[in-house]
């Protein structure tokens, strides 16, 4: 497969240390208040909602939905060379919002990329132990 | 016994570092933040050593130490460009608590400069990201889940907020061009504004709607012209206690609200693309000063974007919900307007944005209200409004901080 040229983290090894192993297996994971049973995303070790420490992971089902959206037409770093592209907040269908590169639309006709859309998960290998996940939208 | 601050101190001079905009010779930090305390101390009237409290982001330790002063107070809130307006509340709260009479609010950033300097000093978030192996914190969540995504400048994330807004509330990028042409208005009675002319920059001088959406997209749907400027800016406002207001030859500017409020720090926690905290920091603003949007003559508002400074518009309560833009329709906001004068000095998009706007908004004020906002030329009509009030609000972060100041003059 193609080499991943482009800036990935360090997988938080602390709390966010779920998340980044279940993108090893292609699942979604995601941190879950067993006080208040509300999901967040950032991972915390506490929930941001009711400010209780009972946090639970749990898989989550990998889709969502488009919540807003821009094109970067100039890019940072190594995503320079891929301009234009599409930028996204996504809605998890389990709550709480992730951010990512948006696939499946065409960057050269904002005006027709559909906010509320459904999107899924996918996983890139970015290293020997780090995959990085971005949303394709799956219908229209 | 707690007590309101409302009017407890006052602005009384306000200044700016000898240069400003692109500095053709690359200035630090520190030397325009130490021009427009030289500057701002020669227009109050008093020597450096006056000053009993020191207000700068990151850094008020080091202009303290650099300087010789010998404060009671140190503040260094560094929350983004409302900084400046968060730490007049504070000086507020502080002179009223009778903890010092005179303090200092002061910065100095070389947006521009900077670029040129020799590297190995600290690096901004596009260049951290490269590190990002190296010794970022594990735990920041815009270093793990935002920024590995070809994001980084502002432009890059507020351009997600524009997008929400034309689909709730069905703006069109026209309307918020309207925006940008009106502040533009301004810039051209201000000869300090980057934008003044054609001779100050190739895109100064008047432009049109059509010339915002012909501008190059930055990252749509904002264009270049709906972006503000990166450049070089010093500035400084000195505040005196109601007790020794007197003593100063300088026209005081009573701060009657302060305010301040977050929803958050990443744009990841953003709670609603379509707000800020202005509308917390507003209305306790508001209520201290015991006025309301009705009563405002002058409005100040962050326009790091176009978009930035419709949403505050609507968070200020100078718009209804979702009509931000309809404040400049027609150049209502702008010189002559029919409207409330909106960012007289020509903005963060005409005027100057050096990274943290929110000193400009409290400069530009002081001149306001003082009536010494005169920066017209021989022969050009100068920006100077009858206002006797005005809502200031600095926004920081990405959609993030807000600071709101009501001001009035006597």
């Amino acid at each position: 497969m193609a080499e991943y040229d482009k800036p990935a983290p360090f997988p938080d090894p602390f709390v966010g240390k779920p998340y980044w192993d279940g993108g090893k297996e292609g699942k979604l994971m995601l941190p879950r208040c067993t006080s208040c049973s509300k999901t967040h995303f950032y991972p915390r070790s506490m929930c941001p909602h009711c400010g209780r420490d009972t946090i639970e992971w749990f898989e989550a089902s990998g889709y969502g939905f488009l919540h807003t959206f821009a094109v970067q037409h100039r890019g940072v770093g190594a995503w320079t060379k891929e301009v234009p592209y599409v930028t996204a907040f996504i809605d998890l269908m389990e709550g709480d919002r992730v951010f990512t590169v948006l696939r499946g639309v065409d960057p050269l006709k904002p005006e027709e990329i559909r906010i509320g859309a459904k999107c899924r998960i996918e996983w890139d290998q970015a290293g020997e132990d780090t995959f990085m996940p971005y949303w394709r939208v799956v219908e229209e | 016994m707690p007590s309101n601050p409302s009017r407890a101190a006052a602005i009384v001079a306000a200044a700016e570092s000898n240069e400003i905009g692109y500095l053709e010779t690359p200035k630090t930090d520190m030397m325009l933040a130490i021009e427009a305390l030289q500057n701002v101390c020669r227009e109050a009237g008093i020597g450096v050593h006056d000053i009993e409290a020191v207000f700068a982001t990151t850094n008020a330790n080091e202009i303290a130490e650099y300087t010789g002063m010998d404060p009671r107070w140190i503040d260094t809130t560094s929350i983004g460009g409302c900084s400046y307006e968060v730490h007049v509340a504070h000086a507020l709260a502080g002179i009223n608590a009778g903890m010092f009479d005179i303090a200092v609010v002061l910065n100095g950033q070389a947006g521009y400069s900077r670029r040129n300097f020799p590297r190995g000093g600290t690096s901004g978030p596009t260049r951290s990201m490269e590190r990002v192996r190296g010794n970022a914190d594990p735990q920041s969540p815009d270093t793990m889940y935002l920024m590995p995504y070809g994001v980084g400048g502002a432009p890059t994330l507020y351009s997600h907020a524009m997008t929400r807004h034309m689909y709730e509330f069905g703006s069109t990028k026209e309307d918020f061009a309207q925006v940008a042409v009106t502040t533009r208005d301004w810039a051209m009675l201000n000869p300090r504004a980057v934008m003044y002319s054609k001779e100050t920059h190739p895109n100064g001088g008047e432009i049109t709607v059509q010339d915002v959406l012909d501008s190059p997209l930055i990252a749509w749907p904002l264009n270049l012209l709906d972006c503000c400027l990166v450049t070089d800016h010093g500035g400084a406002v000195i505040l005196a206690s109601e007790r020794v207001v007197h003593r100063f030859r300088g026209k005081p500017v009573w701060i009657d609200g302060a305010g301040e409020a977050m929803q958050h720090t990443s744009m990841l926690e953003i709670p609603d693309f379509t707000t800020t905290s202005a509308k917390k920091s507003g209305a306790r603003a508001y209520a201290m000063a015991g006025m309301g949007p009705q009563d405002m003559e002058l409005a100040l508002m962050y326009d790091s974007f176009t978009v930035t400074a419709a949403i505050t518009a609507e968070m200020l309560g100078l718009t209804r919900r979702g009509e931000g833009t309809s404040l400049w329709d027609d150049g209502k906001a702008g010189p002559g307007g029919s409207g409330i004068p909106v960012n007289t000095n020509g903005g963060g998009l005409s005027f100057n944005h050096s990274g943290r706007y929110g000193m400009m908004l409290l400069i530009e004020a002081y001149r306001q209200l003082a009536g010494i906002a005169e920066d017209g030329v021989h022969g050009v009509k100068g920006k100077q409004t009858a206002a006797r009030s005005a809502v200031v609000n600095g926004a920081g972060g990405t959609l993030s901080a807000t600071g709101t100041l009501v001001l009035t003059a006597d």
